[in-house]
This record gives C-alpha cells, structure tokens and sequence, in this order.
C-alpha cells in the first residue's frame, strides 16, 4: 500500500507503473500475459516438469489417444505419437525450442538492428542515403527467400534457420531506430542539450536511448510472434529443425502422415503455436495501447 | 558448348512447342469426363523402363506406352504372349524363335507419325540398343541398363537375328532358365525404330525417352515435373481397349494428400496408401481396398566396401541389436510377414528353416567390444524418401534403428534427400547403411539373389550392399543352369546361408501390397510382377454414392 | 513530379543492382561445382567445361565475368534447370504468373474485405463489431499461414467435400499455357468446356485465396481501424461535425481518405509477409506458382534455378513494394521521408 498521502492528485506514478496500470485495466491484455507468462515458464524449465524423455519410444503403444478420448489415459495426457513417444512431453521440449530460440533470435536482432540503427541515424548526408538504400533492399526479400539461399550454402538445421530469421528481423529494428533517432535529433529538448554544449554521445546515452527503450520492446514483441510463425513455417517445409530435434512446426510437418488416424498430432502442435502467437500478440497490442494512453494524459 | 547450348534452347523450344500444340488439338468434354486420375508418388526418372529400376519410371510407362514381347498373366504369373503371338525353344534351350503379331499400330502423336507397323526391326533395335555397347542409341541418355546388367543378360546374348519381317531369333550362350521371364519384366519393352532414326535425322536423340513412341494402350501427350504426367487413349491398340480416354498422373509426394485427394475425389486411385490410413479406407464408403501379399523385401543394407562395415561381424552386431519384431508392429502396422532370407513364401524357393539372427544387444555388445570401434564412430543410415510397398515408412524405421543403435552405445544420423538425388548418392556409394528394398519384377527368385547380391550388379545400383562373394555368385550361376525346380531350390537354400553368414543385408520384411481407390472405379488389380497397370479400369455408370452398397 | 520519379527510379536502379551483385556471387557460395551451379549444365567432357568457362567468361576477370552475367540476365539466357533440362526462363515464365494471380486475388480481397470493415470498426469503436473485428484481427495475423491453411483443407475439403485441396485447376480439364494466368488463359483457349472450367478454376481458387488473405485481411483492419479512429477525431471532422454534415458525409468526403494515405506504406511493408504466405500455401495447395518451384529447388539442390527464382520473387517484391511507395508519394506530396510502420 501506498504512504498515505493528502495530495492524492499530485501523485505521478513512474512511466512504466504507468504503463502496468494502463496495461492492467485491459482483461483480455492481462489473460494474454498469463498465457505468456506459462510459455516463458516452459522455455525455462520445460524439461524439468516433462513426464516422459522427448525421445523415448515404445512400440507397444503407438497412436494412443490423448486423456480426453475414450480410450485415452492418464499417464500420457496428450497420447503418443507414431514411435510411441509422448505427446505431452514433445510438446513441451518443442515450445521450448520454439519459444526459446526465437526469444533468442529477437535479443540478437534487436541488438544489432538498433546499433546498427543509431549509427544510420547520426549518419548525414550521402552515406545515410547508401545505407538506407541497402537497408530497404534487404528489407524486400522476404524471410523463407533469406533462409532459402542460407539453407543452400549452409544446408538445413536449426541454427541456420535462425541465422536466416535474425538476419531477416535486423532491418526492421534498423528501419525504426534510424527514423526514431533522425526525428528526436531534430526535437527542441535535443537541440537544449546541443546549446548547453554536450558530446553527441552524451546526447545519445542520456537524452535519446531512455526514450527508445519503449520502441524496441513494443518492436520486440511484434519481432517475437513473427520469429515463432517463421521458425515453425521453416520446421514444417524441412527447411529448419532436423528430425532429431522436437520444434513445433516440424512435429507438426511429421504427424501429417498419420493425420487420419490421429488428427490431434497435427492440432495441438498448430494450437501451440497459435496459443504462443498470439499471446505475444495480445501482450503486445496491450503494451502498445497503454503507452498511447499513457502518451495521451 | 555453343552446340549444347544451342541445343538446349532447341529442347527448351520444342518442348514449350509441344505444351502449345497439346492445346490445338481436340480437346472435348469427354476427355474430361471419361478421364481417370492416378495419384503417384514421384516424378519418373524417363519414360524408358530399360534405363531405371525405379518402380516410379516403370509405373509411368512400362503398361501404358509400352508392350514387351511376352506378358505375365497378373492372376498367376504365367508367361503369355505379348507382341510375340508364340515362341519356339531349341532342344538344348539355346536357341528362342518369336513370332511377332502382325498390325501392331505404334502411337502417332504431335511429336511423331510413325508410317509403318510394328516389325522386327522395333524389337531388335529394342534389345540391341541394352545388349551391344556398339548400337548408336546405347550411349544415348546414360548409357546403363541397371537391370539387364545387373542381372548379366547382355553377355548371355549371343546374338539377335531376324529372320523376316515378324520373325527373329535370340541365341544365347548357355541355358537359361529365367530368360523368358526377363523378356516379360517392365524392362523389356519394345521402342520404335523408325521414331529413333527420326530423332537422329533430327540431332535430338535423347528425346527417344523423354518424349517416348510405344505401341501400348496409352499414348504420352504431357509430363511437368512435380505437377502431373497426361495419357490419352490409343485409338488404334491391338487389343480391345475400353479404358478411360484420358489417363492423368497427378504427381504428389506426401502421402496424406495422396490420401486427401482419393477423399476428395480429385485422384481416383493412389499410390502407396500409408499403412496407418487402412482402416480409414475401409471405414469410409467412398473408398476401395484391394491387398495381396506382395513378391517384396524391404531390407537394411549394409555398404560392405566402407570400413568398418567390411567386417561381417559388425554387420551381424548391428543386426543383433535391432528388433524386428517392433519395426513390424510400428512401420508396417502387422501388415506385413517377417523375412528370415530373400525371398516370401509365395515364391517356390523359400526356406521356412531358413536362420536368422534374433534380438540380442547383449551379444552386440560384446561383439563390438572385440572389435573395437573407433570412439567417435558414426554410421549413417539411410533412408528412402519416398513410401514403397516393401517399406511404407523409411524415416520412422530410421528413427527405431536409431534408437537401437543407441542402446549398443551407436550413435548414428538419419539421411534423407530428393528421390532423385539420393540414389544418385546411393550409386556413389556414399552410404554407410541404406533402408531399402525390392520389388518382384517377376516370379523367378533369380530376380531376387541376383540383382541385389551378385558382384555383377554392384555397377548398376541394385546391389546396394556392394556385397560380392564368388562363392556365392557360382551358386546363383548354378541355379540358373537348371531347370528342375528341387534342385534349384536347394541351390538357393545355400546361398541363404552363405546370406546369414556373412550379413551383407538385414532382412526384415515382406509387407502386403495395397491399391487404394474410389468406389466408381471398376477393374483395378493389383500387378505382383511389376508395374500398375490401368488394362481394364473404367469408370462405373452407377449414379450416387447413396445407391452404391458398401 | 519528376524528381520523384526521378528518385524512385534511381532507388530501384541501385536495389536491382545490389541483388543481382548478390546473385552473381551466389554459385561461388553454393556447395559443389561452380559451372554447373552457373549454367545448371553438368560438363561431360573437359571440351566442354572450356567451352563453358569461355561463354560465362570464367577465364577472365571477375568484372568481365559480371558484364558477361548481366548481359545474361539482360538476353533472358537464364541457364537450365538441373532436374527438368528446360530453360529456367521458360519456367519462371510459366510459374511466376500462377504466384501474381495468387497474390492479385488475396490482395484484392483483404483490401475489399479488410478496408470496409476496419473503417466501420474505427468510426464505431468501442462497439460489439469493434470488439469482435479487433479480436478476429488479432487471432488474424497469430494463425501460423501453414496451420491456417491445414484446418481450411480438413474443413472444406475432407470433411464437407465443397472444395478440392490442390491445383489451380483439375488436371483433367488440359488447358494450354499461353500467358500462365489461368483465367484468361481459359478464355485464350479453343476447347468446348470453358464454363464447366472456370467453375473448376475458381473452386481451386477460394481456400488458397482464404489462407493467404485472411493474414493480410488481419493486418489491414487494424492499421485502418486505428488511423480511422486518429483521423475522426482531427479538428478538421469536428468542424465539419459542428457545421452540421452527417457522418457519413464526413467520412466519405474527409475521413476515408485521409484515414488510407497512412495505410499505404504498412502494405508495401507487408508485400515481403505476403509472399512468404503465398509460397508456404503454395506448397500446401500444389498451386503450381513460382514459390513451390524455388521450394522443391531447395530439395533437388538445384542451384541455377534457386539462384534465378530468389532474384526473380525478389525483384518481383522490390517492384510492388517501390510502386506502392511511389503512389503514396504522389497521393500525399507533403510527406517528407516515407514512413514504416509506426508504434
């Protein structure tokens, strides 16, 4: 509980508490954070509360149904699939794959995408121009065309996967920092820091970064759904994860054969997905709502 | 290379030409009404059986384009004439006369009219261009004949002579016992003489199996990689011929759209229904089922010419340490009889005593213990991309074995690649261990031990052990020279032990062979000995689904 | 006027020229043999491999060898395919137009769907329809475009049997390639079933349509929704408010205008998105366009013809995305520097 205080209206809460109470007052926002919150919990500690090893196959109970179905137990909550191994236990190895490399992927993007950004920012001049003009090149190739010719020099797997996919979310990063930094120089409260005679990296550390921080985590957020959508499509076209390793797109890819007789090995990997997606997604409009509003007071 | 260039803009031209002309011709409803759609699992390597052992390549063209001089009749397997209306063997079997029929029309298409009838000089130049490296056309689109090579057969010609215009005579060095059958596989088919000089005349020699002339019930109007093969109906054929007008090969790699279409109804037949969709197919009333065991083996081979795999022990360690019995409960689903040798028990030469190594990873163990292997050892196996009846699923056993592989202390990586490009590997030898298989290409079990163990087949990629052992090639010589059935059987009981002795291949098993298709599609059968074959299917006249009993 | 075009034009010289640089070094990376990852042909003979080193001028230096790709490119001598042995000209010629038509139809329907409805959502915000619009949005773009397209197959195809699952047409019906645009290459056509195959087209036609839109459709409401919701309450619609027009009025006159300008540049960012939906449904569907051929490349390791699809599907991006820019320039001079998307 707050001191009391007799001047409740001049009470100002920080920025982000700020935008936590903004963010708060939306339930469909919260309940997505809850969503997300589990799945931050199960990249992290996945393999701890897996019942069974993600790999671990039994011939003697192939296709069993998931708990729900009539001839479902309890032992393996979502069945087996094909080889016998648990659905329940994949699944949670995959999501934390999954999740956890494009979290992964994003860190990195966005590192290099907002260095690179501030220094396409503070650039004048016909340097800006060429490196602008590169940036929205790349920009134009599409991520499965990047990974295309990434997994044809380096051949498949899920480390190239991701190298395809980070370098297919840098210019984006680039794109905002640089249009961010290029507008707030030209803002008044820079142009006191100029007067008052400071470096232009002290301009940048203390007036502009704090700034940008909103930005990048709003841009991250949107970054993460578009990583996980891209990281299983390139799982389900056998352009990623190999057959070793458990990723949603992949296990999903693979249940195709048996999709018949087991369709829910192909509905729960797609719901894990689109569960993770879009409380990304929900989280992030949130965040992106609660800033306006708070902008707005 | 300013010719080849040329030329393959001269091929590009040609072949974009011949996409425009298909169009120009008639084209009516009924081409689309009385039309059967075939979902097939790959794209055919040529439309040239002679050059490819691929079941995808004969499937394409061995029964629609082509005739072969001798047929086997799908009920029983028994030799019956083809284009040959009757044959003569010498008293000391060295000698073969074929009688040829008469008003065999070859197929005129937008490419090419033919302005003869078939004759003995088709068949000749058909045999001649495999049996004699000198033949203008034997160097033509590769220049290997893997199944006649592998099995020998163009060094037991002695020579092929015409006698007249339907007549010719085929001498060969010793007896042979299986040479009639040989002349009845998919491979053997006859090609037209008259369009191969055409297309020399032309400068475009190698379009004889790209863009090919037969004489069978369809003639090939189209083919476009990844989408789709188009037949239409030989007007003229030989024999009755009241299938469908129009014949398309709608090329779909997974099987659960194979499956999706055959729901659908977009495909009336599919290839290779997977195991696990059966019971499906039998539930739904729209779809068909048809099984029979099939003259197949679905075996691991082990690339006997690689260290450490040139040691017959590790090979029987790793044989030890698989469990058989959990590949057929989960790969094949039960449907499918477990091989102890080569051959099924339909053929007349299997050995129901027949050893085999059991499920030990104990003994594996320690076998590989005396042996030693390198502690970063790795094997590499194999696995076809593409389902076929002697194994529906090669990844999933890849996934089993390598679990077992595992338990040994083995630690071992799954390949998988394009169809194409993976048996072009597999030729290379640049496997460590292959899942992959055999199908009958007729009953004679020379066309198993021979093709997959002989050192004459090494070259020709079906030999996928690379295995050669004298001893064992003089008994399958030896079996050969024989005609009594007994005495021929007991020769192959010996080379079955001379198999378990040295492990070249892991037997593992005889799987059913499945034809799925829709309910108004009449006259399906399944082929053991070979390739699909589309003879008598017709759409049936019955109206709705709701009318037809189950 | 001019120099605008002027600057686009020169923007577009200088992007094509920094990818066909980087397709030019492609075959030094790829694995393998460098002559046949250039011309796809696989020499036979040592006579052969001079013949083919002198035509792609690999004797000479690296800046002939360039000129000598550019004159290539520019003459349409593209190589040849390694699988098929057909020009990769004449089948990007074939293929490229299925992936435009695939596109033209889902953009056309997320604008018409999209657009009306992310207005109504924005001038009634706050409403049941908004929610409801707001909330499909959001589920929208979180369908992985693959799942997406999956349920519409197990719905339409399997389990009602309205619609067939793969093609662009039935294979039965043999229409000959002229432009490789289905519909006008039916009306080219001389056969007797045109009506009974246009019906079959467009049946094909609906669930790949549906898969890749409704993403777009996704991302359309929502940026229009929001810029509507900016637009309504600018003074200048609270004065027309006060002078006593309807909202209707208001919106057609002001708002819808005004609201779509800020749009354009959120669709040229999302041409790259939508090509990558449109070649993962490609391959989901058989739509035999220019996507699923650069995918089964990739399994075949057939490098010409991966070298040549990513500068086309590139190129193809580029231009779409640039023209987009360009009319957003034209339609609002005043904009200083092109805005992407915004928080």
């Amino acid at each position: 509980m707050q001191r009391f205080n007799h001047y409740q209206e001049e009470y100002y809460p920080s920025p982000l508490m700020h935008v936590w109470i903004e963010f708060k007052r939306s339930h469909i926002a919260l309940a997505g954070f809850v969503i997300l919150s589990i799945f931050i919990f199960i990249a992290l500690f996945g393999d701890l509360i897996a019942p069974f090893d993600p790999s671990q196959q039994n011939t003697n109970a192939i296709l069993l149904p998931p708990s729900w179905e009539p001839n479902g137990t309890i032992i393996h909550i979502f069945g087996t699939d094909s080889l016998g191994r648990d659905v329940f236990s994949r699944i949670l190895y995959a999501c934390q794959i999954t999740f956890g490399v494009s979290i992964l992927i994003v860190m990195v993007a966005a590192f290099v995408g907002v260095s690179l950004g501030v220094v396409a920012g503070l650039l004048s001049g016909l340097r800006s121009s060429i490196v602008n003009h590169l940036f929205d090149s790349i920009m134009a190739i599409p991520t499965l065309l990047i990974a295309i010719i990434i997994v044809a020099i380096l051949g498949t797997g899920l480390s190239n996967a991701m190298l395809a996919i980070t370098l297919a979310l840098i210019p984006q990063f680039v794109h905002q920092t640089r249009t961010f930094v290029k507008t707030e120089l030209q803002k008044d409260y820079v142009m006191l820091d100029k007067l008052d005679g400071a470096s232009r990296r002290r301009i940048f550390f203390s007036s502009i970064l704090p700034g940008m921080l909103e930005l990048i985590v709003v841009q991250a957020t949107l970054a993460i759904s578009i990583a996980i959508i891209d990281i299983s499509a390139l799982g389900f076209l056998n352009l990623g994860a190999t057959t070793g390793m458990t990723e949603l797109g992949q296990m999903l890819s693979q249940s195709l054969d048996v999709a018949y007789v087991s369709p829910w090995l192909v509905t729960l990997p797609g719901l894990f997905i689109f569960l993770m997606v879009f409380s990304v997604n929900i989280v992030g409009e949130g965040l992106r709502s609660a800033l306006r509003n708070r902008l707005k007071l | 290379m300013r010719d080849s260039q040329g030329f393959n803009c001269r091929l590009a031209l040609l072949m974009y030409g011949v996409i425009l002309l298909s169009g120009c011709s008639p084209a009516s409803i009924d081409n689309v009404n009385n039309a059967f759609s075939y979902c097939s699992e790959s794209n055919p390597g040529s439309f040239n059986p002679q050059l490819d052992t691929s079941s995808t390549t004969a499937d394409a063209s061995a029964h629609l384009i082509y005739d072969r001089l001798l047929e086997f009749n799908p009920q029983n397997g028994r030799i019956i004439p083809g284009l040959a209306s009757s044959w003569k063997i010498s008293d000391d079997g060295l000698v073969y006369t074929f009688q040829l029929r008469r008003g065999v029309v070859f197929h005129s298409t937008n490419y090419f009219s033919p302005s003869r009838n078939f004759n003995a000089d088709d068949v000749i130049f058909s045999l001649e261009r495999w049996r004699n490296p000198q033949h203008p056309f034997h160097e033509i689109n590769g220049g290997t004949y893997p199944y006649f090579e592998s099995i020998g057969l163009s060094s037991r010609i002695k020579h092929v002579k015409r006698i007249n215009g339907y007549r010719i005579e085929v001498e060969l060095f010793e007896p042979n016992s299986a040479f009639l059958a040989n002349l009845a596989t998919d491979f053997a088919v006859v090609l037209s003489a008259e369009y191969a000089n055409y297309l020399k005349d032309q400068g475009m020699p190698s379009q004889i199996d790209r863009k090919p002339i037969g004489t069978g019930p369809y003639q090939f109007v189209s083919f476009r990689q990844n989408q789709h093969v188009r037949y239409r109906r030989h007007q003229d054929y030989f024999l009755p011929n009241e299938g469908p007008e129009q014949i398309v090969y709608d090329i779909t790699q997974r099987s659960s759209v194979r499956m999706a279409k055959l729901i659908t109804g977009e495909c009336d037949a599919i290839a290779f229904p997977s195991q696990s969709d059966l019971s499906v197919i039998e539930e739904r009333k729209e779809l068909r089922l048809l099984e029979k065991p099939g003259l197949n083996i679905g075996f691991l081979a082990f690339n006997t010419q690689k260290p450490p795999f040139d040691n017959p022990l590790v090979r029987k360690a790793i044989g030890l340490a698989i469990d058989k019995t959990s590949i057929l409960d989960a790969v094949y689903l039960g449907q499918a009889i477990r091989a102890k040798s080569l051959v099924p028990s339909a053929s007349w030469a299997y050995e129901s005593s027949a050893r085999e190594l059991g499920y030990n990873p104990v003994r594996a163990r320690e076998i590989l213990q005396e042996v030693g292997l390198p502690d970063d050892f790795e094997l590499d196996i194999w696995a076809i991309p593409v389902r076929r009846a002697y194994n529906p699923d090669a990844q999933k056993m890849a996934q089993l074995i390598q679990r077992y592989l595992r338990d040994i202390g083995i630690k071992s990586n799954i390949i998988s690649q394009d169809w194409t490009l993976f048996r072009q590997n597999l030729s290379l030898g640049a496997h460590d261990a292959v899942l992959i298989g055999w199908n009958a290409d007729n009953g004679d079990p020379d066309n198993f031990y021979r093709p997959l163990l002989t050192c004459d087949a090494i070259p020709f990629g079906t030999n996928r052990a690379m295995w050669c052992n004298p001893e064992y090639d003089r008994l399958i010589e030896l079996a050969l020279l024989s005609t009594d059935i007994d005495e021929r059987r007991l020769i192959y009981h010996q080379a079955n032990q001379i198999i378990f002795n040295e492990y070249p291949i892991m037997p593992i098993a005889h799987a059913f062979q499945y034809q799925a298709f829709r309910y108004d599609i009449e006259g399906m059968q399944i082929n053991p000995f070979g390739s699909i074959r589309f003879d008598n299917v017709k759409r049936a006249e019955f109206g709705t689904l709701e009318n037809v009993q189950n | 006027m001019y120099k605008t075009s002027f600057r686009y034009l020169n923007l577009l010289f200088f992007t094509l020229l920094v990818l066909l640089t980087f397709s030019f070094f492609l075959p030094y990376l790829f694995p393998g043999d460098l002559i046949s990852n250039m011309s796809g042909v696989t020499p036979a003979t040592d006579a052969q491999r001079d013949a083919l080193e002198r035509s792609l001028k690999l004797d000479q230096s690296i800046f002939h060898q360039f000129g000598q790709y550019l004159k290539n490119i520019y003459e349409g001598e593209w190589g040849v395919n390694k699988v098929t042995f057909l020009s990769i000209n004449s089948e990007v010629r074939e293929f490229l137009p299925a992936t435009i038509e695939l596109v033209f139809y889902a953009l056309v329907l997320a604008i018409f769907v999209g657009i009306p409805i992310g207005v109504l959502s924005g001038i009634k915000h706050h409403g049941i329809f908004d929610f409801t619009t707001v909330s499909f949005s959001i589920a929208g773009y979180s369908f992985p475009v693959f799942w997406l397209a999956m349920i519409f197959i197990t719905v339409f195809c399997l389990q009602l049997g309205w619609l067939p699952t793969s093609g662009r047409i039935d294979l039965l019906y043999d229409i000959p390639t002229k432009t490789g645009f289905i519909m006008i290459d039916i009306a080219l056509s001389d056969v007797d079933y045109k009506s009974q195959a246009y019906q079959n087209a467009i049946s094909h036609l609906i669930l790949p349509t549906l898969s890749v839109s409704i993403v777009t459709m996704a991302i359309f409401i929502r940026f229009v929704r929001r810029s509507m919701m900016d637009v309504m309450t600018k003074e200048y619609i609270v004065a027309a408010k006060s002078r006593g027009f309807s909202t209707a009025q208001i919106v057609f006159k002001h708002g819808l205008k005004n609201s779509l300008i800020p749009i354009l540049p959120i669709l040229a960012l999302q041409v790259s998105t939508l090509i990558t939906n449109v070649m993962i449904v490609e391959t989901i569907f058989s739509w035999p366009g220019i996507g699923k051929w650069l995918i089964e490349a990739i399994y075949q390791q057939n490098y010409p013809a991966i070298r040549i699809g990513m500068l086309v599907v590139s190129v193809l991006v580029l231009v779409m995305t640039i023209s987009i820019e360009f009319l957003t320039r034209l339609l609002d001079p005043n904009r200083e520097n092109v805005e992407h998307a915004t928080v």
